[in-house]
């Protein structure tokens, strides 16, 4: 499995900007410092098949229905985006 | 180095002391009274106590998203459709200990931005949509606004973290899209779309002049549109979303296609009552999702009592997502979940829970009885929403969060008042109410005590243990004057007495109507209160009187800026009388332009942004088919004419006419020239502190003004029981009271004088020049509306409340005391009943708020030095309590300089 930073893990809850807990052990985590091995991706944008990137932090929904396709970034979570599957 | 004024004073026999009525000990004295919360709910206050403020995109993203898709939907519509989807994206965010769920946004404390209502502020400064903001006014006070530097506000941005509005803190992932949500309302957002309206008044080139000169500290109808009101929990908790939604589709069977004589807006009910539906259908999604994260959580958590506490939250929200609640803690979270689903729908500061311990009695008293619940596990719950409450932050400039708002949101819960049948309304919840504002010493839900000689005395005395931890809470407020108000003002709307019972605080200390519905649970029925009436404290913001007077002087220009405000009236003052009517002259300018344009942008807020959740929870919107903006709530009529300033402006006065006119000591023209010229003085802002006493002395003045300046300090000052000053307090107050009503808020009904500063007088005393009562330039004004001036109050307490009780408070909205006591003066039982005493005192003369700092001005001056030693200290500013450090430093400038009683 890929390494992933906390603040792109499943079992993160963010407290702020900068940090959360884990709720598989319980502790206090910083944000952007690396999850153990194992853990499993937080649902995002950018993880989703429906989205197409453009630009750095920028993309498009493809699962959009305006027209034009209305616009969606990488690091926005999606647990509770029904149109959410991943790449 | 520069001699500070009171080392001159100082030399010239005349002492800066600020301590009235003895001496306080050398050593530093800690607060009496200190208890400790349970551990669950320390171990959510440390983790909120290292938390930093911080907003992310995504409820707006959502809602922008849904919005933009039905450009040719109804309005009501729309907005309902964009609300549901926004709150069926938002991610639940659970915290392990906690046992009331449900967050703002995806943090601890999370706010997100509403570019609905405003976007130009959080540009970066070079953007032209700042720019933009900067030229209409609406940011020149964001200059004049700062910040604590320490707790949670994220004063600079730092690695990942960009800073907005000197308080949010922001992922840099976020940024790129919080712009371009931003700038997809450009020319749609209320603040857009009113100002392109308002520019269609006569005067509206004064307006943008008064906003500049920050005479008015900021616009109504797209800052903080909602609050300072009381929300009502009633109908989730009676009928449930499911009874709610029922009811609508009935209601809305019975109206389609029908006006029923009314051709204006009859047919309106239809959309409003579908909007109804479609916005509780998002809040049960938002409910349920996260329900399901509840259940997520249990599956993974290995301990069992925190597996346990999942499930029971799971099943709660499992319940409450359809159903009416059926126990205390199932109520506990309904009303959790209402009030943020409320704050959610739009930028609101004070929304009041308001009488909460008599909304949740039936729930208490039967679970109690039954034994499904003990005293300490309520008093563990209130705790908890403590901590929950104190975590709401509101997305909003620096002028509004920071200058105004110190930060905070002002969740007042009330207890006390009457019942339906004019007897004490305290009940045994709300005594664990106060004890929670011990155990739990946080700022939100700041405690007021709705004061009537009715209550008993044991309450009574418990209320002034918790204001003996110095926490600054809970306030007391007078039901009996705020009666007379209500009567007064909402009598055209067919207020009957029962009603005017129901009423309690929105926010810091408007008074708000309310009403009583019967909620029956299991075959009993009890009558609750509950919020009726629109937000309040809008229409005309905070006017600064000080600077009112500036420009009266100065013939209708702004001396700081050289700017022209208002017309010259190019009359000779040569008389106090003449002084006094030109000020009254521009006091009502200022109102007639400010009350027309911002009518203008709450009447597009109400036709484009209007409240769908918080209109029908409040009597009588789901009965008649008309949310808010078609007078769906029973009382309309809650615009208000806002002062700030008063007692600097009334000590202004009197230094005028004795100095100038009675005594003829010195001329206009000279006392003008003493103005202009700051006494001598540095600016506030190049000494950087806000109080008087440091201000020091420039170089190239020696001694030139020093004499004139000493006659100004000591002419005649408000707070010492001295006719000669309360008259002109008296004076003002009647003019006040009555003109305000002179001006129509949108819904057809005329305003009401406000008397709130909140902490603008930290602000706006920084863009006024030195006023005549020897106050200096940039200096803070007094605090609150009856708050003497730091160390002007020299004979006692008891005086300060006679100048204050000098007019009749039943005509207006509020007034507001705030004294700061020394804990060596409360000590013990016998303190106690001495504040109770003063406190009984101030209501029996008609006095509507007293509140009180019971704290060692010591602790204050160190906390300023080693803010890193006070994480958790708390003071009263104006109407609320807030951690020191979070405030900006003329306030707590301010706080330090307040006179202090060494005994009362
Ligand atoms: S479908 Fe949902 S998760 Fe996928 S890109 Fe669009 S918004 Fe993001």
């Amino acid at each position: 499995m890929e390494k992933v930073l906390y603040r792109d893990a499943r079992n993160y809850v963010p407290i702020d900007v900068i940090k959360g807990i884990d709720h598989l052990t319980g502790q206090t985590v910083m944000a952007d410092k690396e999850a153990p091995k194992d853990y499993e991706a937080m649902p995002k944008c950018k993880n989703c098949n429906s989205f197409k990137a453009e630009g750095e932090q920028m993309g498009i929904c493809e699962g959009s229905m305006s027209d034009p396709k209305f616009f969606a970034y990488p690091d926005m979570v999606a647990v509770t985006c029904e149109m959410y599957a991943n790449k | 180095m520069a001699k500070k004024l009171k080392e001159v004073l100082a030399d010239a026999g005349i002492s800066m002391d600020l301590q009235s009525g003895g001496k306080a000990p050398e050593m530093m004295v800690d607060r009496e009274v200190k208890r400790a919360p349970h551990p669950r709910v320390k171990k959510l206050k440390d983790i909120y106590m290292d938390t930093l403020s911080s907003a992310n995109d995504e409820f707006t993203y959502w809602y922008t998203r849904e919005y933009m898709m039905h450009d040719s939907e109804i309005p009501v519509i729309r907005r309902a459709k964009a609300l549901k989807t926004a709150f069926a994206h938002s991610t639940p965010a659970i915290y392990p200990g906690e046992l009331l769920v449900m967050r703002k946004a995806s943090y601890f404390r999370g706010s997100f931005p509403m570019p609905w209502l405003s976007e130009g502020f959080y540009m970066a400064h070079e953007d032209e949509f700042y720019q933009e903001a900067l030229k209409r006014g609406s940011a020149s006070v964001d200059e004049h606004s700062k910040f604590g530097q320490g707790g949670g506000n994220v004063t600079k941005s730092f690695g990942k973290v960009v800073s907005i509005a000197g308080k949010f803190g922001v992922r840099q992932e976020e940024i790129p899209a919080m712009l371009k949500l931003a700038k997809m309302w450009y020319g749609k957002s209320v603040d857009d779309l009113g100002n392109k309206y308002e520019k269609m008044v006569p005067e509206y080139k004064t307006k943008e002049q008064i906003m500049r000169s920050i005479i008015c500290m900021f616009d109504s109808g797209y800052t903080l549109p909602q609050g300072r009101e009381v929300i009502n929990y009633y109908y989730p908790l009676e009928y449930g979303f499911d009874g709610i939604i029922k009811m609508a589709e009935e209601l809305k069977a019975k109206v389609a296609g029908k006006a029923d004589g009314d051709g204006m807006v009859g047919m309106n009910r239809l959309y409003n009552y579908e909007a109804v539906i479609i916005a509780t259908q998002g809040l049960q999604k938002w409910v349920n999702n996260y329900a399901k994260e509840a259940r997520r959580l249990d599956k993974i958590t290995k301990d069992p009592k925190q597996k346990e506490e999942y499930k029971g939250i799971a099943e709660r929200l499992e319940w409450i997502e359809h159903n009416p609640p059926r126990t205390f803690i199932e109520a506990f979270q309904m009303i959790e979940t209402i009030h943020l689903a409320v704050l959610n729908e739009d930028a609101i500061s004070g929304m009041s829970p308001g009488r909460m311990g008599q909304v949740l009695y039936p729930y208490f008293e039967q679970d109690i009885e039954a034994g499904r619940i003990t005293e300490d596990e309520v008093l563990e719950l209130l705790e908890l929403d403590r901590v929950a409450k104190t975590s709401i932050d509101c997305f909003a400039s620096t002028g509004v969060v920071g200058g105004v708002l110190s930060g905070n949101t002002f969740n007042n819960l009330c207890v006390g008042g009457l019942d339906k049948d004019g007897q004490s309304a305290v009940n045994r919840l709300e005594y664990l109410i106060l004890e929670a504002g011990i155990t739990m010493a946080m700022p939100q839900p700041t405690l007021s005590v709705l004061y009537d000689e009715k209550l008993p005395e044991d309450f009574l005395m418990l209320a002034m243990e918790v204001i003996k931890c110095g926490t600054g809470y809970p306030a007391f407020m007078n039901s009996r004057t705020a009666q007379e108000f209500l009567t007064k003002q909402y009598g055209v709307e067919g207020m009957n007495l029962e009603d005017v019972r129901a009423w309690a605080i929105g926010g810091c200390l408007e008074t708000s109507p309310g009403v009583w519905k019967p909620l029956h649970l299991n075959g009993k029925e009890y009558w609750i209160p509950g919020g009726a009436g629109q937000p309040t404290s809008v229409g005309v913001h905070f006017i600064s009187m000080p600077k009112v007077l500036e420009l009266t002087l100065f013939n209708g220009v702004d001396p700081r800026t050289g700017e022209k405000v208002y017309e010259p009236h190019n009359k000779k003052l040569g008389t106090y009388e003449e002084v006094w009517e030109q000020f009254k002259l521009y006091w009502q300018k200022t109102c007639e332009v400010l009350a027309l344009t911002n009518n203008i942008q709450h009447d597009i807020w109400r036709k484009n942004n209007m409240a769908v959740i918080n209109s029908y929870l409040k009597p009588d919107c789901l009965d008649k088919g008309h949310l808010i903006n078609e007078l769906g709530y029973r009382y309309n009529g809650t615009f208000s004419v806002e002062s700030a300033g008063t007692i600097t402006l009334v000590n202004s006065l009197a230094a005028l006419k004795k100095l100038v006119y009675d005594d003829k000591e010195v001329s206009l023209k000279t006392m003008k020239e003493a103005i202009k010229d700051n006494f001598g003085f540095k600016d506030a802002r190049e000494v950087n502190s806000f109080s008087l006493a440091d201000q020091e002395i420039r170089e190239d003045a020696a001694d030139k003004w020093e004499k004139l300046h000493f006659k100004a300090l000591q002419a005649p000052k408000y707070g010492n029981d001295e006719k000669y000053v309360d008259d002109i307090l008296l004076a003002w107050e009647n003019f006040f009271c009555e003109d305000a009503t002179k001006y129509e808020s949108l819904y057809g009904f005329k305003m009401y004088p406000c008397q709130i500063s909140v902490s603008t007088h930290g602000p706006m005393g920084s863009a006024t020049l030195a006023t005549p009562d020897g106050r200096l330039s940039g200096t803070t004004f007094a605090d609150a509306s009856m708050s003497a001036f730091p160390g002007t109050d020299r004979n006692g307490p008891y005086a300060l409340l006679n100048s204050a009780a000098t007019w009749d408070q039943a005509k207006s909205q509020n007034s507001q005391l705030n004294i700061k006591i020394h804990p060596t003066a409360t000590r013990g039982i016998e303190g106690s009943k001495k504040l109770l005493d003063l406190t009984r005192a101030y209501m029996r003369k008609g006095g509507f708020h007293i509140q009180y700092n019971i704290v060692d001005s010591k602790v204050l001056q160190d906390a300023q030095k080693n803010p890193r030693n006070y994480r958790d200290l708390m003071v009263r500013v104006a109407g609320f309590t807030q951690y020191w450090v979070e405030i900006g430093k003329a306030v707590q400038d301010e706080l330090i300089a307040r006179t202090e009683y060494e005994g009362v």
